[in-house]
C-alpha cells in the first residue's frame, strides 16, 4: 500500500471510528464535544468562543467566498438569532416560530408557528438529542421534534416570571432560560420532559446580606436577556444581569445593589449562588454585564487558570477565575472612556464624579448603547485573541425631573463624540488591543462574530456588509453587500464537506461558502 | 435594560409601556380640525394653560415632563388620535395624568401639537416670498450649492421638496445652528441602510493620481458615492483608491442670521417653507396591487 492509500485508509477509518461513537454519544457529551461539523449551541460551544475548528476556507481563499443561498422570514420585522446547525439541518428562530431549514440549500422542512405571530427580534433557539427548543412571547418553553417541528412538551415559565428573548441553554440535562420581568431571573426545567428545576432571582431577598446594598430600597430590576455560558467540570453556568431599577436615577437606591451589573455563576444542579463579581456598582447609565462570558483555560501569571473574560458595556476588560470569581486584571478597551479613572485590585470602578444622568443632560464616555453590547464576541484558540465589537463614543443622558424618579429619562449620541464601530482583537492576558478594523458607517452594536482554525475572522458589520478579516492582522479579505441592517451573530458549519457561514441580515438568512468547482 | 435603549429620548417616558405600544397604531378617530387655523391658535392658548408646565412652550420638554415636539427632523411617530388619547386618560405610572377638559379643547391642543409637529409646507413661515427667492439665488448664494425645482448647483442637498419632509424649526436651525444636524435618536437602532444626509467634503486620489473632490453621499466600509465639484456622479471601490480624505464638517454656513438683515433671513424663511408638496395620505395596503392594475 502507498503511503497516499495508507493514509487515505486511515482517514476513512477514523471518519468511521468518529461517526460511529458519534452515534452512541449522549446528549449531553453531543453539546460538551460538539461534532466540529455542527453548530450546537448560541455561542458554538459551551464556552462561547464561537471558534470553529472548521477551516476549509482560509485567508488563502476567502477571496472566493460567494453567496450560496438566502432564506427569508415572512412577517418579522428583524433577525437577531445565532442560527443552530445540527446534522445538515439549520434552526432559525423568532419569538413564537422555528424554522428548520436544510443547512445545503437553504430550503425549508418545517417550519413551527405558535400564536400569535411576533415580528420582534429574539436570539435564537437551542438542540439537545432530538429537540428543539423555543421560548415564547407568552413565556411559555415549548421543546419541539427536531425532525417534524411537532410539539413534545409546553411548560409555563414558574412563578410568573416573563421569559425574555436570550436563546435558550441546556446544561447538564436542564433546559435554562432567563428573563426581565418582574425581576432578572434564571430558570431550569428538565430538558428531557419540561419539569421546573429552580429559580435563581438576581436580587437578594431580606436574609441575603447582599440585601443592604439597596439601602433601605426594594430591590429591583437586573435583568438577564442574553444566554450564558457552561464548564460542565465546575457545573456552572455564567450570565451576566442587567441594570437596577430605577434605570438612571441612583438617589433612591444608595449602596451597589447587588446582583444588578454582575456576572454571576449558578450551580446547575441547585440553582444557587457560586459567586457573583459586579462591574458596575450602583449604576446610572444602563450598563449591563450581560455581554457574553467566555471561558478560556490559560496560564495566567505563571498558573494555570480557568479563566473568565467579558469585555464589558462600561468599557473595560475583565479577566476573572471562573472557579473562584476572583478578579485577575481589567483594562479599558475603548480611547473614550471617563467615567471611572481605573480599577482597584479588587476590579471595583474608581468613579469620577460628576457622570449622574441630570435634566440638561450629563455626556458620558463610553454612552449607554456602550462600548459593545449584547453582540457576541470570539476567542481564538490560534491567535489567543478576544475579537469584540466596539462601539467608541460618547452619550448624553438625561433625566427629566431631578425631583421625580424614574419620572423619565432617555439618552442621545453626543454631537462632540460620535459613535463609530469597529472590530478590535485583545490580546486576552493583557487586555492590549493587537489591532482594529472600522466599519464604516456602522455607529451602534451590530454584529456578533466568529472565527475559524482557518485563521479567518467572520465579521458582518451593523451597515450590511458581511466582512471576513484575517485573524492575525485584520485584514479584509472578502465581503458581501446584504443590503440589510445587521444585528444578529452568525454561525460556521459543514454540511457534505462544505463550509458554511450563516448570518441573518434584516429579514433573511445568508450562507456563503467557496462555489463547488473549487 | 435593552428595550429602553430603543425609544427615541423624546418618546423615553421609562415607565410608559402603554405608550410605547401605541406608537405606530394610528387608528383611531380623525382629527376634526385638521387644517383648521382657529383651532391652532385656540389649541396653543390652552395648551399655555394646561400643558407648559410639565411639557414647557411649544412642546420642547420641561422639568417634569419630556418633550412631547421634536427639535428635529424627525417626529415622534405618535398619531393625533393617540395624542387625544393620552391627554384625555394619561400615562399610567407617570406624572401624566388624565386632563378634564371637554374632548374638543382637547382635540384642539392636539390640532396645535400637530401643527408643532407637522412640515413646514403645513406651517410655512410669515413673509415676502419672493424677496425670499430673491435672497436664495442672490445674497445668500444657496443655489450655489442647492437645487430648486432643477436650478442650482449638485454639491448640497436638492431643496426642492424641504419643506414637504421637514418642519419649520428644523429649517431655520439648518441655517443658523452648528449641530442641529449631528444628533441621532438615542439608541435607535438602523432599520434601513441610508445614504448619508451629510454632504460632507471628501478628496480623493485615484491609482494613477488624480484628485477630484467634492461632497459625500454614502460609503461603506468598501465603497464610496460622490459628487464631484465637476457637478458628475463619482463611484469607486476605495481599494482602488490611492487616498480618501473626509472632512468631518459640512460646508453649509450656519450664521445666515448674521450674514442676512432680518428682514432677508425671514424673507428667506418664508421662500423655502414654501418648497415642498403636502403628504398626500399613506398609500394601500402592503402587497394590494396599485389602482388600475387589478
Amino acid at each position: 500500500m502507498s503511503k497516499k492509500n495508507a493514509l487515505f485508509v486511515c482517514v476513512v477509518l477514523l471518519v468511521i471510528c468518529v461517526g460511529s461513537s458519534a452515534q452512541v454519544r449522549t446528549p449531553d457529551q453531543m453539546l460538551i464535544n460538539p461534532d466540529p461539523k455542527d453548530w450546537v449551541t448560541y455561542g458554538g460551544t459551551y464556552s462561547s468562543h464561537r471558534y470553529s475548528p472548521l477551516k476549509q476556507v482560509t485567508t488563502a481563499n476567502a477571496a472566493r467566498l460567494l453567496a450560496r443561498w438566502v432564506y427569508h422570514l415572512d412577517g418579522m420585522e428583524e433577525l437577531e438569532p445565532t442560527p443552530i446547525v445540527l446534522n445538515g439541518v439549520m434552526y432559525v428562530s423568532g419569538f413564537n416560530r422555528v424554522d428548520a431549514l436544510d443547512a445545503r440549500t437553504g430550503n425549508i422542512i418545517w417550519k413551527y408557528q405558535r400564536q400569535p405571530p411576533v415580528a420582534t427580534r429574539q436570539r435564537g433557539t437551542a438542540v439537545y438529542g432530538d429537540k428543539v427548543y423555543l421560548v415564547t412571547s407568552d413565556s411559555h418553553l415549548v421543546a419541539l421534534d427536531a425532525r417534524t417541528g411537532g410539539v413534545r412538551w409546553d411548560v409555563k415559565s414558574e412563578g410568573g416570571y416573563t421569559i425574555a428573548g436570550g436563546a435558550p441553554l441546556v446544561a447538564d440535562g436542564k433546559i435554562i432560560v432567563s428573563g426581565n420581568r418582574p425581576n432578572g431571573f434564571i430558570q431550569a426545567f428538565d430538558a428531557m420532559t419540561g419539569k421546573y428545576a429552580w429559580t435563581w432571582s438576581a436580587l437578594p431577598t431580606p436574609e441575603d446580606p447582599a440585601y443592604a446594598t439597596w439601602g433601605g430600597a426594594t430591590p429591583a430590576g437586573a435583568p438577564i436577556w442574553v444566554s450564558g455560558s457552561f464548564d460542565p467540570e465546575l457545573n456552572l453556568i455564567y450570565y451576566g444581569t442587567g441594570q437596577p431599577n430605577p434605570q438612571w436615577t441612583g438617589s433612591p437606591r444608595p449602596g451597589d445593589n447587588l446582583y444588578s451589573d454582575s456576572i454571576v455563576a449558578i450551580d446547575v444542579k441547585s440553582g444557587t449562588l457560586k459567586w457573583h463579581f459586579q462591574n458596575t456598582p450602583h449604576d446610572t447609565h444602563d450598563w449591563d454585564s450581560l455581554e457574553t462570558p467566555v471561558l478560556v483555560d490559560a496560564t495566567f501569571r505563571g498558573q494555570p487558570r480557568k479563566l473568565l473574560l467579558q469585555a464589558n458595556r462600561n468599557g473595560f476588560y475583565y479577566v476573572l477565575d471562573r472557579t473562584s470569581g476572583e478578579f485577575l486584571l481589567g483594562t479599558p478597551f475603548v480611547d473614550q472612556l471617563d467615567w471611572a479613572t481605573g480599577l482597584d485590585k479588587n476590579g471595583r470602578p474608581i468613579v469620577a464624579p460628576g457622570h449622574d444622568p441630570a435634566v440638561k443632560g450629563t455626556k458620558t464616555c463610553p454612552s449607554t448603547m456602550g462600548a459593545t453590547n449584547w453582540p457576541p464576541p470570539t476567542y481564538s484558540p490560534d491567535t489567543r485573541y478576544l475579537y469584540v465589537v466596539v462601539a467608541e463614543g460618547c452619550g448624553v443622558n438625561v433625566i427629566m425631573s431631578s425631583t421625580v424618579p424614574d419620572s423619565g429619562t432617555g439618552y442621545y449620541e453626543s454631537p462632540h463624540a460620535p459613535w463609530q464601530a469597529y472590530v478590535r482583537a485583545i490580546d486576552v492576558l493583557t487586555g492590549k488591543r493587537v489591532w482594529e478594523y472600522k466599519a464604516v458607517r456602522s455607529n451602534h452594536y451590530g454584529p456578533g462574530l466568529l472565527s475559524t482554525a482557518g485563521g479567518i475572522v467572520f465579521a458582518p458589520e451593523q451597515f450590511g456588509q458581511v466582512s471576513v478579516l484575517d485573524a492575525k492582522t485584520g485584514q479584509s479579505l472578502w465581503h458581501f453587500n446584504t443590503g440589510d441592517v445587521i444585528t444578529a451573530a452568525p454561525a460556521t458549519y459543514s454540511v457534505d464537506g462544505q463550509q458554511f457561514f450563516a448570518i441573518a441580515s434584516g429579514t433573511n438568512v445568508f450562507a456563503f461558502g467557496l462555489s463547488d468547482s473549487r | 435594560m435593552r428595550t429602553g435603549l430603543f425609544i427615541a429620548l423624546l418618546l423615553v417616558v421609562s415607565s410608559a409601556g402603554s405608550l410605547m405600544g401605541q406608537r405606530g397604531a394610528g387608528a383611531g378617530p380623525p382629527n376634526p380640525f385638521l387644517g383648521n387655523a382657529q383651532a391652532v391658535s385656540e389649541g396653543e392658548t390652552l395648551y399655555n394653560q394646561k400643558c407648559t408646565t410639565c411639557h414647557g412652550s411649544g412642546g420642547g420638554g420641561g422639568e417634569i415632563g419630556p418633550a412631547i415636539v421634536s427639535g428635529d427632523r424627525l417626529d415622534i411617530g405618535v398619531s393625533d388620535a393617540q395624542t387625544f388619547n393620552i391627554i384625555k386618560n394619561g400615562v399610567a405610572g407617570t406624572p401624566m395624568t388624565a386632563q378634564r377638559l371637554p374632548d374638543s379643547d382637547i382635540w384642539k391642543i392636539v390640532t396645535y401639537i400637530h401643527a408643532l409637529r407637522g412640515t413646514a409646507i403645513e406651517n410655512p413661515l410669515p413673509g415676502d416670498v419672493a424677496h425670499g427667492e430673491a435672497v436664495f439665488w442672490g445674497k445668500g448664494q444657496c443655489g450655489n450649492c442647492h437645487m430648486v425645482s432643477g436650478r442650482g448647483g449638485l454639491t448640497a442637498p436638492d431643496l426642492s421638496n424641504i419643506a414637504g419632509t421637514r418642519k419649520s424649526s428644523s429649517i431655520v436651525d439648518a441655517l443658523t445652528k452648528q449641530q442641529h444636524r449631528v444628533y441621532s435618536s438615542g439608541g435607535a437602532h438602523l432599520r434601513t441602510l441610508p445614504a448619508m444626509d451629510s454632504y460632507l467634503p471628501v478628496y480623493v486620489t485615484t491609482a494613477d493620481g488624480k484628485t477630484i473632490d467634492g461632497v459625500l453621499l454614502n460609503e461603506d466600509s468598501y465603497a464610496l458615492q460622490m459628487i464631484g465639484n465637476d457637478q458628475q456622479l463619482h463611484l469607486f471601490d476605495k481599494s482602488k483608491l490611492r487616498k480618501v480624505a473626509i472632512e468631518p464638517r459640512s460646508l453649509m454656513p450656519t450664521d445666515y442670521d448674521k450674514r442676512l438683515t432680518p428682514d432677508e433671513f425671514k424673507d428667506l424663511m418664508a421662500f423655502l417653507t414654501r418648497q415642498g408638496r403636502v403628504a398626500g395620505p399613506a398609500s394601500g395596503r402592503r402587497g394590494a396591487p396599485p389602482e388600475g392594475e387589478r
